[in-house]
């Protein structure tokens, strides 16, 4: 047999779960207890999203925490979360499970690991304040409801959408946005 | 004052001499030498006014650094020594010894903690931690020049013990007391002697029948003349002290003739009534006339008044005439000298809410058990007569899964986060007697960690793998069951293989964990004694003092301490019956006679001390008009001094004198250096902390054990009880230019002496608003703190929140006068 050289962790990078904390801190002020993860597997034995795809919430906390950068940032599997917070409810280690799985998201997006479909979502929110905007049979059932057929966003107030853009700009989500956007538009080329 | 063993001539003479002091300052090793020099800081003792010699040794407490201090005695004649080191609550006893070897009052000795309370905590910053360490010993100097001399009281010790709890623990306390020759009450709640132990099938690791090597010690007990079985009773009231406790006992009436009874089991026969089964954990019933077990010791039936019907047939049927509803609760007063809680616990009601364990669907599906159930199901004197059957069909169970880890070692807010510690063994024990009965049975243990720990453990664990059956890790997610078959799928991981599973089981049992008695507040407060952040009695030290509490005369063993094992639970009795009996085997105590003085002069009869005293120590002499003490009574909390409005009541050893010195010589210098800092920008807060002996100042030395940094800005004073506060002690602090003050007692219904710490929430409320109308800023008096010794982080968080409140104040006005610019602000 021959051995798969990459398969061999040689280097690490040891901050990165420190950095992850640092900037879910600002947010999520318990975040630093994912350090105390025991790889009970409560999560993923009752996550929903685990039983159809390759998802394994615990194996992602491990990899950050031996400070496998590449590999938990740079993988489909770390957008398949539903954000559905049943591991949350139930962490034996009362651990920001899902707020923790967001955090590390942010921070590949930030890091340029965006797949084309989000980058594809955010142009949406830059043209039209939402992220999914409102479609004919939402249209439809929000009439039947009783409730005004357009919700009271920027779909009610237009002029808000340039608010929403000054938001995004001044984060610096824009720019991280496009500089992700440009090289997939090319790399379709 | 019957001060024994004390020469007062001798000590009125020499007191009236200048003292001459000793400094001797302790590198421990690298602990606090690591961090200051400790030469350095003998050689600033040396400019101390009434400081003769100081020097510094490697370890003050080993035999080369006591000699250090007997020499320098010699050689110096020195008659206060400072021992600047650890904590006091460790070797303040060795010192006192040391002196005391010399031939000097016990009580001429003071302890700086400079490792617990400055270089364990200051790691980072060693010039401050230096300073620190300065300001410790100035303070200490300040108050051994004052140390005055003190002898002892003799109390008798009623040379009895009683024993709460008749359960293993309990068993073995009460018979080794018994056997040392000493008379023992032994309480039990229940009608029979026996426990949870007795509710086993066999022990782990060992497999030995549980009852049959439980039993001849319940005969035993029962046997023993020097054992009289208080069963069917519960403690009622605690009154007294080590050595003379009075406790009330009420004896719930059974409603049969204990003298009469046989135990012929006739009346439970013909009972109509019904009722779920404690001792088979609800799984079939009892009658309202019972015997909770076979071998109940002792062996009366006793009516369960609660359910009792009143048709009187058993009355009739009971050929004795044993049977007697006129029986009423009985209320008797024993006397003993030492007290052995064991309590037990309980296990965890996991279906309820608290434990937010929905998700397992106890006692929701009938096939999920906990392991106390699957203990009585095994069991041949169980429901089932053994017959290993599942509830909701009474069905073989051919596929078995226990679930490890149920409400144990649960982190999320307001759960139990320990591990009980016997689940995993108990979990291995049931599976491999459910394989000796059935060895078709495919067993399947889900496990977070398997901890095998105990002698023989290891072996029993490989044993079960031989077996075949299987472990799996993974806590599972979710029981689902198949509402035909009642079958139950488990979901979850094989964390070893990233796979989720969901596999389906006949039978389920839960490993369910132990938690305190559902009672146990009511039990803490009724002993005085104080309990762990996971609800369990706490013993004196985690590790020196394991049996003992915090109430002298009070001790531990078994599960009301913590979940264990029988054979833990076991030791831990013996260790108490020994204590006690080196307790009870004295004819008198030994207590130094830190009680309060009256000056008479200064007394005016007022009897607000009297009101205040817990303990009715005080009282007013109808002749004189003037206040008294009852030495035996005072417990030393100082709550009469601080109550005093004319200073008329000192407590011994914690005179008002000795902490304005203290106060004064810690302050020494201080708001001159405070300046000079302030000028540069180099400002810190400098704030008093005074605590209570102890709780808070306990937290102080455990954040300094568990190295918890926090910025050093605070110098700890140390109270017997936050009680004893003096509001004049916090204006003095000011006076001489403290930043802030901070009061810190025991938790609210924690004190040490009953109510010392609401005292002084009342004083310190009292100094903010005469600092208010002083126009000082009250803001730098922070409100009375409640910190328990265990909760060294909510020190640490009130030392930085306090800190950062005074940063933004500024430094006090009484060394740094406000600019007329800042004042108009």
């Amino acid at each position: 047999m021959v051995l798969d050289k990459e398969k061999v962790v040689r280097v690490r990078d040891t901050k990165f779960l420190d950095d992850v904390i640092e900037i879910g801190e600002k947010i999520f002020p318990e975040i630093d207890k994912v350090r105390t993860c025991i790889q009970c597997g409560t999560c993923v034995g009752g996550c929903p999203s685990g039983r159809r795809t390759a998802w394994r919430i615990k194996t992602l906390f491990q990899k950050a925490m031996i400070g496998l950068k590449e590999e938990v940032l740079d993988t489909d599997d770390l957008w398949c979360c539903t954000t559905c917070y049943t591991c949350q409810e139930r962490c034996p280690r009362g651990i920001s499970t899902t707020d923790t799985v967001r955090v590390i998201r942010n921070v590949a997006f930030r890091e340029g690991y965006a797949k084309k479909n989000h980058l594809f979502v955010c142009s949406l929110l830059f043209k039209f304040g939402h992220a999914v905007p409102i479609n004919e049979p939402v249209k439809e059932l929000r009439k039947k409801l009783g409730l005004s057929e357009l919700p009271p966003t920027v779909h009610s107030y237009p002029e808000g959408l340039k608010e929403v853009n000054a938001i995004c700009e001044k984060t610096g989500f824009k720019e991280i946005w496009e500089k992700q956007w440009k090289k997939a538009q090319e790399a379709q080329k | 004052m019957a001060d024994v063993g004390l020469n007062k001539s001798k000590v009125a003479t020499d007191e009236k001499k200048s003292p001459r002091i000793g400094v001797f300052v302790c590198h421990c090793g690298t602990n606090i030498a690591g961090v200051i020099n400790p030469a350095e800081v003998a050689e600033y003792a040396k400019t101390l006014p009434n400081v003769v010699v100081a020097a510094d040794n490697r370890f003050m407490c080993s035999d080369p650094g006591q000699e250090l201090i007997k020499e320098k005695i010699r050689e110096h004649n020195l008659d206060r020594i400072i021992v600047a080191a650890c904590s006091p609550r460790l070797h303040e006893p060795t010192f006192r010894n040391v002196i005391k070897d010399m031939g000097l009052n016990e009580f001429y000795f003071e302890q700086a903690n400079i490792r617990e309370h400055n270089t364990w905590c200051h790691i980072r910053e060693p010039e401050k931690a230096l300073q620190v360490a300065k300001d410790l010993v100035r303070a200490a100097v300040g108050r051994a020049s004052l140390l005055e001399a003190i002898g002892y009281r003799e109390i008798p010790v009623t040379q009895k013990a009683l024993v709460v709890g008749g359960g293993i623990a309990g068993i073995f306390a009460a018979l080794d007391i018994a056997d040392m020759g000493f008379k023992v009450y032994l309480v039990e709640r229940t009608p029979s002697i026996g426990g949870h132990m007795a509710q086993l099938d066999k022990t782990f690791p060992t497999l030995d029948c549980s009852m049959c090597i439980l039993t001849p010690k319940m005969v035993e007990v029962a046997r023993n003349p020097n054992i009289e079985i208080l069963a069917y009773s519960e403690v009622e009231e605690v009154h007294g002290y080590v050595g003379n406790f009075t406790v009330t006992i009420r004896r719930k009436a059974r409603y049969v003739d204990a003298e009469k009874c046989n135990g012929c089991g006739k009346c439970a026969e013909i009972c109509p009534v019904y009722v779920p089964n404690e001792y088979n954990e609800q799984l079939d019933a009892r009658r309202a006339i019972y015997l909770p077990l076979a071998q109940a010791v002792p062996n009366t039936y006793t009516i369960d008044k609660t359910k009792c019907i009143e048709c009187h047939l058993c009355e009739r049927i009971c050929e004795l005439k044993a049977i007697d509803f006129s029986q009423k609760d009985e209320l008797i007063d024993i006397e003993v000298g030492a007290i052995v809680l064991a309590t037990g616990y309980d296990q965890m009601r996991v279906n309820e809410p608290e434990y937010g364990l929905e998700q397992y669907k106890f006692g929701i599906y009938p096939n999920v058990l906990a392991g106390l159930q699957m203990e009585r199901i095994i069991s041949p004197t169980g429901p089932t007569q053994g017959e290993i059957i599942r509830p909701s069909d009474g069905k073989h169970p051919k596929r078995v899964a226990f679930i490890q880890c149920v409400g144990s070692r649960d982190f999320r807010p307001g759960k139990h986060n320990y591990c009980s510690r016997v689940c995993c063994m108990y979990a291995i024990k049931l599976a491999r007697l459910i394989k000796d009965h059935h060895p078709d049975t495919e067993i399947t243990i889900f496990y977070m960690d398997i901890r095998a720990f105990g002698k023989g453990y290891e072996e029993f664990y490989q044993r079960a793998q031989e077996l075949g059956i299987k472990f799996i890790r993974g806590r599972i997610a979710e029981i689902l069951e198949d509402p035909e078959t009642h079958n139950l799928i488990l979901r979850s991981e094989d964390t070893f293989l990233d796979r989720v599973m969901e596999l389906e089981f006949d039978l389920v049992v839960l490993s369910v964990g132990l938690t305190p008695r559902e009672d146990v507040e009511e039990v803490q407060k009724l002993f005085n004694i104080s309990r762990s952040p996971d609800g369990f009695f706490l013993e004196a030290h985690p590790k020196l003092r394991p049996v003992e509490t915090n109430t002298d005369g009070v001790f531990l063993c078994g599960c009301c301490q913590g979940p264990k094992d029988i054979p833990d639970s076991v030791a831990q009795a013996c260790g108490a019956a020994a204590k006690v009996g080196d307790l009870i085997s004295q004819n008198k105590l030994i207590f130094p006679l830190v009680v309060p003085q009256i000056n008479y002069d200064l007394c005016r009869g007022c009897a607000e001390c009297v009101d205040i005293c817990p303990y009715g120590a005080l009282s007013i002499n109808e002749r004189s008009g003037k206040v008294q003490v009852e030495e035996a009574l005072c417990k030393g909390c100082g709550a009469c001094c601080g109550e005093c409005p004319v200073g008329a009541i000192e407590l011994r050893h914690y005179k008002d004198s000795y902490i304005y010195r203290q106060l004064e010589y810690l302050l020494k210098g201080v708001p001159e250096r405070q300046l000079e800092a302030w000028k540069k920008g180099e400002w810190e807060p400098f704030i008093v902390f005074f605590v209570c002996n102890w709780c808070t100042y306990g937290a102080a030395d455990l954040a300094g054990t568990s190295r918890i940094q926090y910025p050093p800005t605070v110098r700890l004073i140390r109270l017997p009880c936050t009680g004893k506060m003096d509001i004049t002690y916090i204006l003095h602090a000011f006076e001489l230019g403290a930043d802030g003050v901070i009061v810190s007692g025991c938790l609210p219904d924690q004190c040490h002496y009953v109510s010392g710490n609401f005292k002084s929430v009342r004083r310190v409320k009292m100094a903010q608003e005469i600092l208010k109308s002083i126009g000082f800023e009250a803001e730098r008096l922070d409100d009375q703190h409640f910190i328990s010794a265990a909760m060294a982080d909510e020190f640490v968080r009130v030392v930085n929140k306090f800190t950062e409140k005074i940063k933004k104040l500024g430094p006090s006005p009484i060394y740094c006068p406000r600019e007329k610019s800042l004042e108009v602000k």
